[in-house]
C-alpha cells in the first residue's frame, strides 16, 4: 500500500516536473474531447488536420518567438500589426515582379527592422514594452490600412511553383510543409535557449535583469536580439499566410497578439519573464489553435479568457512545486 | 605583517610608493557627487587572505568606496594599487579582471535558474558553437558548492528553492570558483536568520582558507564582529577609524559608530 502511495507520488512529481508534459496532456484531452463530439468524427478528418497544421503553424509559429520574448521579460504587442504591415510588403515586392527568394529575404528584413525598433525603444527610452509595442500595434495597423487602402489583392504564384512547394506544400500527401517549418523553427529555438549559452542569457536576463548585468550580460543586447528575431518569425508567418490564401487582406492577424501570449501562458511561461521552456509554448499554441479551430468565433473569446486565466493560476501552483522538485523542461 | 594600523589611521594625503604586503591599497581616495563630497581622505587596504569588516551608518559611504574599488565609479582624487601595482579599474570589468568580486544579495542570482546556471552566469562553459556544457557546469558548480561547505544536492535545481544562507552560499561559490582574490560581500546577512547568518560566516571562514580576502560590509557591528580580524569604520565620508580586533572590542567600536567622531589621541 505504502509502496503504491509512493509510486503515485513519484508519478505525480514527475509529471509536475515535466511541464511541457502537462500541456501536451491538455492538447491530447482537447483534441480527443473535439473528435468524440464532432458529427462522424469529422474533426480528426484528413482534410480538416490538413487545415489545422497548415493554418494553425502560421499562428504557432509566432506564438513561439513571442514566448522566447516573454522569457526575456518582454511582450510584443505589435505581431498581428508587423504581420499585416509585412504582408503588404511581400505583396508590393511581389508585384514589380523581382525575384520571389529577393521578395522574401527583404520581407524578412523589414520584419527584422520592425522589430529592432521596438526593441531599441523599450530599452534606450526604458519604457515597458507592453506600451512600446502598443505604439507600434496602431502605428503599423495604420500604415498598412492607409498605404494600401484597406484592399484586398491577389497573388499569382504559378511562376514560382518550387518554392511554393516548399513553404506551403504537402508533404507525402500527409503533412503540410508550415507544420514542418513550425516544428524546424521549435527545434532551432528550444535548441537555441535551453541548450546554448545565449538560452541562459535570455533568462537571467528575464529572470533578474540586475544580476544578469553584474555578471556582463549584456540585457539590452539581448532584449533587441529577442524583438529582431519575433520580427523576422512573424514576417515569415506573414509570407506563409500569402502563399496559403494567394491574397492579401488588411485584417490579417488581427487578435494575433492576444493570442500568441495565451499560447506562451498556456504552455507555461510566466508574465514577469525568466519561466518557460519551448516545447510548452509548442503545446501551448497546439492548444490554443485546436480551440480556434472547433469552436465557433464568438465562443473562441470567451474560451481563451477562461483558459488563460485558469493556466496562470494552476502554473503558480505547479511552478512552487516545481521550485522544490527541480525542473525539467 | 600588518603594521599598518596606524599609518591606516593617518590623514596623510602625499603620495607615496608602496612596497608592502597588501592585496589593495586604496590611497587618498575622493569623491564628490556634485557638490556634496561622499567620501574624502580615505585611506583603506586590505591584506592577503584577510577579513575586514567595512561598517558604517546608512549614507556613511561604504558602498561609494567599494563601487570604486569595483570599478563603477571612479574616484576624483587618490590612488589604487593592487598587488604593490598601481591600476586604474575603469570598470567593472576591470574590477573582475583583477579578481575583484561583489557579491550583491539582491542583485547576484536569478531565482528561477538552475544553481549550475547562476554559478556560469555570463560565463558557461561551452562545448561547440556556444552550446553549454552542462555536465561539466553541474560538476564544477557542486564542487565550489561543496569547496565551501555548503551542502546541496542538485545542481539543477532552482534557486528559488534554497534558503538565505544557502543563496549567499551559491553566490560566494561563484566567485570562488571563478578564482576571486578579494570578494566584496555588500550586508550578506541583512536579511538572514540568525542560524543562516552563521552559515553565511562559515562561508566567509572558508574563503579565508582557501587565501581569499573579503570586504564584509555592513551597518550592524554585531553581524561582522564574530567574522572579521580588523575593522574600517566610515562616518559621513570620513574615516572614524582602522583597527584590528585584538586592539578594540566591541562597546568601543559602538561608541565610535553611535558618537561618529574620529579617535582622539
Amino acid at each position: 500500500m505504502s509502496g503504491n502511495t509512493g509510486q503515485g507520488k513519484r508519478v505525480l512529481n514527475t509529471f509536475i516536473r515535466m511541464r511541457s508534459l502537462n500541456v501536451f496532456i491538455i492538447f491530447a484531452l482537447l483534441f480527443t474531447v473535439f473528435t468524440i463530439f464532432s458529427p462522424g468524427h469529422r474533426f480528426s478528418s484528413k482534410e480538416n488536420m490538413l487545415v489545422f497544421l497548415a493554418a494553425g503553424s502560421e499562428y504557432n509559429i509566432v506564438a513561439l518567438v513571442v514566448g522566447m520574448l516573454m522569457i526575456a521579460g518582454e511582450f510584443d504587442l505589435s505581431v498581428g500589426s508587423i504581420l499585416v504591415f509585412t504582408s503588404y510588403v511581400f505583396l508590393s515586392l511581389f508585384n514589380t515582379g523581382i525575384n520571389i527568394l529577393a521578395a522574401l529575404i527583404l520581407t524578412l528584413c523589414s520584419g527584422a527592422v520592425l522589430g529592432f525598433i521596438n526593441g531599441i525603444i523599450t530599452v534606450k527610452a526604458k519604457i515597458p514594452s507592453f506600451i512600446t509595442t502598443l505604439g507600434a500595434m496602431l502605428l503599423w495597423r495604420g500604415v498598412t490600412l492607409f498605404w494600401s487602402g484597406g484592399e484586398q489583392g491577389g497573388l499569382d504564384f504559378t511562376q514560382n511553383p518550387v518554392i511554393f512547394k516548399a513553404i506551403s506544400g504537402v508533404v507525402g500527401g500527409l503533412i503540410p510543409a508550415q507544420f514542418i517549418w513550425f516544428v524546424g523553427i521549435t527545434i532551432v529555438i528550444a535548441l537555441l535557449i535551453h541548450y546554448h549559452k545565449f538560452g541562459n542569457w535570455i533568462f537571467t536576463t528575464g529572470d533578474n535583469k540586475m544580476a544578469a548585468r553584474a555578471m556582463g550580460i549584456n540585457t539590452d543586447a539581448i532584449k533587441i536580439i529577442c524583438f529582431v528575431i519575433v520580427g523576422a518569425a512573424v514576417s515569415f508567418a506573414a509570407v506563409m499566410q500569402m502563399f496559403r490564401a494567394a491574397t492579401f487582406s488588411a485584417r490579417a492577424g488581427d487578435g494575433w497578439e492576444l493570442k500568441a501570449i495565451a499560447a506562451a501562458v498556456v504552455g507555461g511561461t510566466a508574465l514577469s519573464g525568466g519561466i518557460g521552456s519551448i516545447i510548452g509554448v509548442f503545446w501551448g499554441a497546439m492548444v490554443i489553435s485546436v480551440i480556434v479551430m472547433r469552436i465557433a468565433y464568438w465562443w473562441t473569446f470567451t474560451v481563451f479568457g477562461v483558459i488563460i486565466v485558469a493556466t496562470a493560476i494552476i502554473s503558480r501552483v505547479i511552478d512552487q512545486r516545481r521550485a522544490m522538485l527541480g525542473a525539467d523542461r | 605583517m600588518s603594521d599598518n594600523k596606524a599609518k591606516g589611521k593617518s590623514a596623510s594625503s602625499s603620495a607615496r610608493t608602496v612596497h608592502d604586503a597588501s592585496l589593495v591599497r586604496m590611497v587618498d581616495i575622493h569623491k564628490w557627487f556634485g557638490k556634496v563630497c561622499a567620501l574624502r581622505n580615505i585611506d583603506f587596504h586590505v591584506n592577503h587572505a584577510e577579513i575586514v569588516g567595512l561598517v558604517g551608518d546608512n549614507g556613511a559611504g561604504k558602498s561609494t568606496l567599494i563601487k570604486i574599488l569595483s570599478g563603477f565609479y571612479t574616484a576624483d582624487r587618490g590612488e589604487i594599487y593592487y598587488e604593490g601595482k598601481k591600476v586604474d579599474i575603469a570598470n567593472p570589468k576591470v574590477a573582475k579582471q583583477l579578481g575583484i568580486e561583489t557579491v550583491y544579495q539582491e542583485q547576484a542570482l536569478a531565482p528561477h535558474v538552475s544553481i549550475a546556471r547562476n554559478v556560469f552566469m555570463g560565463r558557461e562553459l561551452t562545448k561547440i558553437l556556444g552550446f553549454m556544457d552542462r555536465g561539466r557546469m553541474d560538476e564544477e558548480s557542486m564542487g565550489a558548492i561543496t569547496k565551501l561547505g555548503l551542502r546541496i544536492k542538485d545542481p539543477e535545481a532552482m534557486v528559488e528553492a534554497l534558503s538565505g544562507g544557502q543563496r549567499q552560499g551559491v553566490a560566494i561559490a561563484r566567485v570562488l570558483h571563478f578564482k576571486a582574490k578579494l570578494v566584496v560581500l555588500d550586508e550578506p546577512t541583512i536579511a538572514l536568520s540568525v542560524k543562516e547568518s552563521q552559515q553565511v560566516l562559515d562561508f566567509v571562514q572558508q574563503l579565508k582558507a582557501e587565501g581569499i580576502s573579503v570586504i564584509f560590509i555592513t551597518h550592524n557591528i554585531f553581524h561582522v564582529f564574530q567574522a572579521a580580524e580588523r575593522f574600517f569604520i566610515l562616518s559621513h565620508g570620513e574615516a572614524l577609524t582602522d583597527v584590528r580586533k585584538e586592539d578594540t572590542d566591541i562597546d568601543h567600536l559602538i561608541d565610535l559608530i553611535v558618537s561618529g567622531r574620529t579617535e582622539m589621541k
